[in-house]
């Protein structure tokens, strides 16, 4: 079937329900945001008569998703949305030059990842400097206050291991790549643990930051180009793994991009390592850790539809205590909560979760918080003070190969 | 009572159209209408501004009214009319020998066409066939029917004209062979009542030859019955006919945000019959695929039907059978009943088209002109229709509603559209969208309850587009009513108001039930059948 074709099938599909804007959390702390019904599909039908309406609004979209999660009749609500930002953009729509190079800059995560790394040092201070921030707030737009996360030493692959007959590819994503790669190299270990030689081929970003900062058809010419690099290993049949909920979803729609039938099997780390689980192929040679923690789902998770395998494995271990915090959107959405103009909404967003987590911390229910998405960590950190990590840390320190989870700060990665 | 020189019958397009003309000419005129404005065929056709060339072979004297007109309206009245262009494709299944005849009976009605190569063709139309073999261009537009009706009300009363709605014309009275007046009946009171005037306008389209039957003079309008389906979206950015002689639902028109593709013909008895059938629908599907091929897979919202009043000179033309509708003259015939029936007094108007209702207009207002002795010329050809909505309006408008297609909305209020703006900046939660679908604001949707005009849900709908898009009115149904609450003396009981215009709806939804439109209709069910315990009676 045809992409025209297509695009007015799934605009048909919408039945006018609003299931989408009662979940959407800006709408929720916004009054002034429309929601993704009125911003997506309503709007649709009079951008098709060649009236762009809502630009300026829809740009307070973060784009975290939880409307297509919710849309009964499966229609594509982000798409359509950011392919109106874009279409926008092209007839000069509402935004201001300021914002349009920030937008620019965050949708490139791996070039300011590739830029920082150089020096990580000189960017982590210069990052940390309340006068460039505030450059940076009133040049581009970039809030003073919000928690943008430390750079490190270029994420790269572990020695070469001797050849497993086990294989699976890893897709780390640009935050572990640039701002956390330990977190990479725990993932790696953990596989490798369990049996398989870890392949990292030279990926590109996975086009979330695209997206979300309105370059659909950049970020499709991105994927098509890490396609390319899957190409081999696809063909072999090998699967790829990612531990980034937004990685893990972009990938998830891969197929859809390719000119042929694509044969990706694209897997969330902890959902590959529970189907290990089912097949009693998975490792556990657990210590007892004495752990509690609260877990966030983070909402691209949610928007793949494969609910909580970390959860699940978790508590597999003896001595994990897991309670799901089940409280909504931490508000950050990748860059959007760092933008001035967002960062009280993201704030408010998250708020709910970020009451939760101290109060949690405070009962002693539980020590400190797991999520997968390196986003969502940074937010909680920045809203709650409470420090948040992935859950590969758990699975880290039940093998035995880490000790310092429960007891203070985890060295993964910094708050500026 | 007498309040004027001129009573016209009838408000659709070619009524409003003599009002206008008239009252810019300074000859007072009252119109009456049994319904609300556009509430007969005027509101119910395909909303195609022709260029003529359709008619370019068969009828070649409407192929230049028509070229003309179009041209005419494009700058008169820009803003109830987009300027979309149209095709005409020729397929596997057309004749190359009609192109050839078309081609040249379009030169000769001065109907500028160009062809394009099919490739680029289905590059601009991605949903058409991509099996035209032949592309023309030609200057169709879309034409808003309401709107352009109510900009022509809205003139005219600037000119002083006046119109009474939900005023029924029952009987013409006659003094020696000479028509002295109408005999009224407010439907909305039941009070009866006799207008007195100089000249008698006839305008009611397919109810042509009860006005006059009412004092014996008959006139040969045939009702010819015509069958549209409406889809959810615009599926194409121009009018795309099919390039043969005419025939049933070859054309698709973009209008508004919807796509509408028609039509049938079917002689009837009475302009009422207008009920659209699962066999007409189904034809339409069966011919539109060949320019549509993924019409199955397309959501249709809903069919509908008007009544194309043609008039037939020959009387003799015995029978009636489908074909003729086609090939009865859709040009229009200004009868006066003075020289044809030896009584004064009265002018009737019949046939004709939507494109060709100002043509029609100034004809019949010439002649009532001359009667009445008037030497004042037409000014309708050149003069705007719409007042000039100042600069400082728009701005406030798109500042007020970001995410609304605003223009739209300023276009319908015209005059009104400052009071509507003040009443958002004062109460904001009025910005919002009460119909999401059409996207039509609170505040406009309560300044349409509260006109003196307006006396049903429907007229509301008609209006504003309130309830025409997706959801048929699901969701703005139920929120429009405690908006005719503060009002309620001038409506039905509002549970009487609710099922009537659901009603309608469903009239035009039931034939199209499947795919997305009947889970659309099930939620729709669900809520007023189940939560809000609507029932038939
Ligand atoms: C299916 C279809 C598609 C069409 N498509 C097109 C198109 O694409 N382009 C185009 O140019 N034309 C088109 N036409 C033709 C066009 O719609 C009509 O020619 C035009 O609308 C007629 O307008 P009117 O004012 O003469 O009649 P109407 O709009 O029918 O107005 C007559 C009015 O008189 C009122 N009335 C009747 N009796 C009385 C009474 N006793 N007292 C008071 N009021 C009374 C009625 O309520 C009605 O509102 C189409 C027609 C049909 C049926
Ligand atoms: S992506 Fe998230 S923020 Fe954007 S409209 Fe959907 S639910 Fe709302
Ligand atoms: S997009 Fe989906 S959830 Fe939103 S109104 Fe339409 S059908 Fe309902």
């Amino acid at each position: 079937m045809s992409f025209e074709q297509d695009k007015a099938e799934i605009l048909d599909a919408c039945i006018k329900c609003s299931a989408c804007t009662a979940m959407c959390p800006v709408a929720a702390v916004n009054p002034l945001f429309p929601g993704p019904k009125i911003l997506g599909p309503d709007a649709e039908r009079f951008r098709l008569e060649g009236l762009q309406i809502g630009t300026t609004l829809s740009y307070y979209c973060s784009k975290c998703k939880t409307c297509e999660i919710t849309c009964p009749s499966g229609v594509k609500i982000t798409e359509m949305i950011t392919r109106a930002q874009e279409d926008a953009k092209m007839s000069e729509g509402g935004k201001t030059l300021q914002f349009s190079i920030r937008d620019y800059l965050f949708g490139r995560a791996e070039y300011l990842g590739k830029l920082a790394t150089v020096l990580p040092g000189l960017t982590n201070v210069l990052l940390k400097a309340p006068l460039f921030r505030q450059i940076l707030e009133q040049t581009l737009g970039i809030c003073s206050e919000a928690p943008l996360p430390a750079y490190h030493t270029k994420f790269e692959t572990a020695e070469k291991d001797r050849k497993s007959k086990k294989q699976v590819v890893y897709f780390p994503g640009c935050f572990v790549t640039y701002n956390d790669p330990l977190t990479g190299q725990a993932i790696v270990k953990v596989l490798k643990h369990n049996g398989y030689e870890v392949i990292v081929p030279p990926f590109h970003c996975c086009g979330t930051p695209l997206e979300g900062n309105g370059y659909l058809r950049e970020a499709q010419e991105t994927a098509k180009k890490n396609l390319a690099l899957m190409e081999p290993y696809m063909r072999a049949g090998i699967p790829l793994i990612t531990g980034c909920t937004s990685c893990g979803l972009a990938l998830r729609e891969y197929p859809g991009l390719a000119e042929s039938a694509s044969e990706l099997q694209a897997y969330d780390l902890f959902e590959f390592l529970w189907e290990l689980q089912e097949r009693n192929e998975f490792r556990k040679d657990f210590k007892d850790i004495q752990v509690s923690l609260g877990y966030h789902s983070s909402c691209h998770l949610k928007a793949q539809g494969i609910g909580t395998p970390s959860v699940r494995l978790l508590r597999l271990i003896p001595g994990v205590q897991v309670t799901d915090l089940d409280q909504g959107c931490c508000g950050l959405s990748g860059s959007y909560g760092f933008k001035k103009e967002k960062y009280h909404t993201a704030m408010q967003i998250g708020k709910p979760l970020f009451n939760r987590v101290r109060q949690g911390a405070a009962n002693s229910e539980f020590q400190s918080v797991i999520t997968e998405c390196g986003g969502c960590q940074v937010q909680i950190r920045h809203g709650s003070g409470i420090e948040t990590v992935h859950p590969v840390w758990v699975l880290m320190q039940a093998y035995g190969f880490f000790q310092l989870l429960s007891s203070g700060r985890h060295a993964s990665s910094e708050l500026v | 009572m007498k309040e004027s020189k001129v009573v016209i019958i009838g408000g659709g397009a070619t009524g409003v159209g003599i009002l206008r003309d008239l009252s810019m000419r300074g000859i007072s005129a009252l119109l009456l209408e049994q319904g609300d404005l556009a509430h007969g065929t005027s509101s119910r056709f395909h909303g195609l501004l022709h260029s003529g060339a359709r008619y370019a072979v068969k009828d070649p004297g409407s192929a230049a009214e028509c070229i003309d007109e179009n041209l005419i309206l494009k700058q008169i009245a820009p803003h109830c009319i987009s300027d979309t262009g149209g095709w005409f494709v020729q397929t596997r299944d057309d004749s190359p020998e009609y192109v050839e005849q078309w081609t040249k009976a379009c030169a000769n009605a001065h109907i500028p066409i160009s062809e394009i190569s099919p490739s680029e063709a289905c590059r601009k139309e991605p949903l058409m066939s991509k099996d035209v073999l032949r592309v023309f261009e030609v200057p169709d537009a879309t034409v808003d029917g309401f709107k352009i009706v109510w900009a022509n009300a809205k003139s005219a009363k600037r000119y002083g004209g006046q119109f009474k709605t939900y005023h029924q014309a029952k009987r013409l009275i006659m003094e020696n062979n000479r028509v002295v007046g109408v005999s009224t009946k407010n439907l909305l009171t039941g009070e009866e009542f006799m207008v007195s005037c100089d000249i008698v306008v006839n305008a009611s389209g397919a109810w042509a030859s009860h006005v006059t039957g009412s004092i014996g003079i008959p006139l040969d309008v045939i009702c010819d019955k015509g069958t549209l389906l409406a889809f959810n979206q615009r599926l194409f950015q121009r009018v795309i006919n099919r390039l043969r002689p005419s025939g049933d639902g070859d054309i698709f028109v973009p209008h508004e945000t919807i796509t509408i593709l028609g039509t049938t013909s079917e002689f009837v008895d009475s302009p009422e019959e207008n009920d659209p059938q699962e066999e007409e629908v189904n034809k339409l599907l069966e011919i539109g695929r060949h320019v549509l091929p993924g019409i199955m897979k397309n959501r249709v919202i809903r069919a509908f039907s008007g009544i194309r009043p043609l008039h037939r000179e020959d009387h003799d033309v015995p029978g009636v059978n489908k074909e003729e509708g086609r090939n009865v003259s859709r040009s229009f015939a200004l009868i006066d009943h003075e020289l044809q029936d030896g009584i004064q007094g009265l002018i009737s108007i019949v046939g004709g088209k939507f494109t060709t209702y100002r043509l029609m207009a100034e004809k019949v207002s010439d002649r009532v002109a001359e009667k009445l002795g008037s030497m004042t010329p037409c000014r309708t050809a050149t003069e705007d229709l719409l007042p000039v909505i100042p600069e400082h309006l728009h701005k406030k408008a798109a500042q007020l509603l970001p995410y609304a297609p605003v223009e739209k909305m300023l276009e319908r209020l015209q005059e009104d559209a400052e009071s509507v703006l003040t009443e958002i900046q004062r109460d904001p939660r009025k910005g919002q969208m009460l119909c999401e679908c059409e996207m039509v604001s609170a505040a406009e949707v309560e300044k349409a309850a509260s006109d003196e005009d307006t006396h049903h849900l429907a007229d509301i709908r008609r209006k504003t587009r309130l309830g025409m898009g997706t959801c048929q009115g699901a969701f703005c149904t139920y929120r429009a009513l405690p908006l005719l609450w503060d009002k309620k003396e001038k409506y039905d009981a509002l549970q009487d108001e609710l099922r009537n215009f659901l009603n309608q709806r469903w009239k035009g939804i039931r034939p199209v039930l499947w795919g997305q439109q009947l889970r659309e209709t099930e939620l729709t069910r669900a809520i007023y059948a189940s939560i809000l315990q609507v029932r038939e009676n």
